[in-house]
């Protein structure tokens, strides 16, 4: 290769990274900047109606390799916090957490999301808001944002939305990030299956009966501390779906009445469990499942 | 003759392999013993301690959450307060080289010397060994050990796991509260959290 190739070739690479830089920068421009990322404020209509509920959403952008928690946050971290000032008549629920991942190493593993994140939060209004014309909402974000340290960030997000008598119209320009979010929440599990936690000395071995054999079953528990988040989950598949072994925690030191949290199956299928726990060789109580709604309060997080 | 030479070579073998097996340190259970440099040259065993109360302290000057209990001064007080009391307090320093909180002993030194922090000892644990065999998840992860040498808590340092110093002076300090129940002849009422924080760096 002569000097002017080579001088060429640097020049075009130079170029190319110059258009990746500014265009990474450039994408990044439309939120509110947290540490190695930008969170941002989406309403999924375009008004709001007094009486009827909405839904706004943050949407988190993160850098490559840097990580946000989900609700439980695994062996270390904490999930992102919001606290909302709006007017009087509107009142924020409780996140919808989108189904997690596992993230760390042999040792310690959290529970969270990378890339890029929606976290919807249904909002309940009363009807005397109609008089009003339009609604400010405030969340102050404070976030956790880690790869191999961890930084934490504060953020304020805002929108206006006007409030109007009729039926509010879905925001075009939100739509598909509502129902990708949508996708990427757990489902409820199918009332024909059938869990069991039985609690072993040191695992809790939870089995599924899905009327058919599953290969692939991880279990992410929605309380601290009762399962250990770095053991493996051993998955044995059976006839009618599987046998997963979850080691106790360290820090488990009373028995537990139920194993609550999320179940993902085979192509990422994710459904909310709530089991009770039977002592192992106790009779079993099928009939004491309940399904829960998505969005899980966690007021008896073991902190 | 034969059988007289085998016993012992199997004893000595049992002896040799135990600790290796012993799992990580659990509440109510024996605490896992260990030797280790300090940042001040010395060596200290843990086992040496016997008959006092020890404090273990995971540590990571970098992470938010130990800068937390050191930039409001928290964690000063508690190794005043307690070391005063005859409290044995080991902060244990298990980031690898090249990852966020490995320092060299004379950093340490100057860390200390700078934050006013008076553990008995700082602990240079690059290895991961003593985080390893305590199963040390997070900095600032905190274990409390008796005058036996059983381990009586496991945890987090408080109940509020943020990086907020706010939240410093109205949370219940878990740590005050095992030993002082534990000083007075009490059952510690909370014996194990989840010990919040940033994740120990060990290497990979």
């Amino acid at each position: 290769m002569s000097k002017r190739d080579s001088r060429r070739n640097f020049s075009a690479a130079f170029t190319l990274l110059l258009a990746f830089v500014l265009c990474g920068a450039r994408a990044e421009a439309s939120g509110v900047p947290i540490p190695h990322g930008t969170i941002e404020i989406v309403a999924q209509n375009e008004s709001i109606q007094p009486g009827r509920d909405f839904n706004l959403a943050l949407y988190f952008q993160l850098e490559k390799g840097w990580h946000i928690y989900w609700a439980n946050p695994g062996d270390s971290g904490e999930p992102p916090r919001v606290e909302w000032k709006m007017p009087k008549g509107i009142t924020a629920e409780e996140i919808e957490w989108p189904t997690p991942h596992r993230l760390g190493s042999s040792t310690i593993v959290d529970y969270g999301y990378e890339d890029a994140v929606t976290l919807i939060v249904p909002m309940r209004t009363e009807t005397n808001l109609a008089a009003r014309q339009s609604a400010q909402i405030v969340g102050q974000v404070k976030v956790l944002v880690c790869r191999e340290m961890c930084i934490p960030g504060k953020a304020q997000v805002s929108l206006t939305l006007s409030i109007k008598a009729q039926t509010a119209a879905p925001d075009s320009k939100t739509e598909g990030l509502f129902s990708a979010a949508r996708k990427s929440l757990p489902q409820h599990a199918p009332q024909s299956w059938k869990f069991n936690v039985d609690d072993t000395k040191s695992s809790f071995v939870l089995t599924g009966n899905l009327g058919h054999q599953t290969t692939r079953a991880i279990f992410f528990p929605l309380n601290e501390s009762q399962i250990d988040n770095a053991a493996p989950q051993d998955v044995t598949p059976t006839p009618g779906g599987f046998r997963l072994t979850l080691r106790k925690s360290h820090q488990l030191l009373k028995p537990i009445t139920r194993l609550k949290g999320v179940l993902v199956l085979a192509d990422d299928q994710a459904y909310w469990i709530d089991v009770p726990v039977s002592k192992a060789g106790a009779p079993r109580n099928n009939s004491g499942m309940n399904l829960q709604p998505q969005h899980f309060v966690e007021e008896d997080k073991a902190t | 003759m034969k059988r007289s030479i085998v016993f012992p070579v199997m004893i000595a073998l049992i002896l040799c392999v135990t600790p290796l097996l012993i799992a990580a340190a659990k509440v109510g259970e024996a605490a896992p013993d260990f030797t280790a440099t300090a940042s001040n040259g010395k060596t200290v065993k843990l086992s040496d301690n016997l008959g006092k109360y020890v404090v273990l302290e995971w540590h990571n000057n970098g992470c938010p959450y130990v800068g937390k209990q050191y930039n409001s001064g928290n964690m000063q007080r508690l190794q005043k307060q307690w070391t005063a009391r005859g409290v044995v307090w080991l902060t244990i320093l298990s980031s690898a080289q090249g990852k966020q909180g490995y320092v060299t002993a004379s950093e340490e030194n100057d860390y200390m010397t700078k934050m006013h922090a008076t553990p008995t000892a700082a602990l240079l644990d690059p290895t991961g060994e003593i985080g390893h065999l305590y199963d040390a998840k997070t900095s600032p992860q905190m274990v409390v050990i008796n005058p036996q040498g059983i381990v009586i808590y496991d945890g987090a340092i408080d109940n509020k796991p943020t990086t907020d110093l706010n939240d410093v002076p109205g949370a219940t300090n878990y740590v005050s509260l095992a030993l002082e129940q534990a000083m007075a002849g009490k059952k510690v009422e909370t014996p194990a959290t989840r010990p919040y924080g940033c994740s120990v760096k060990y290497a990979n």
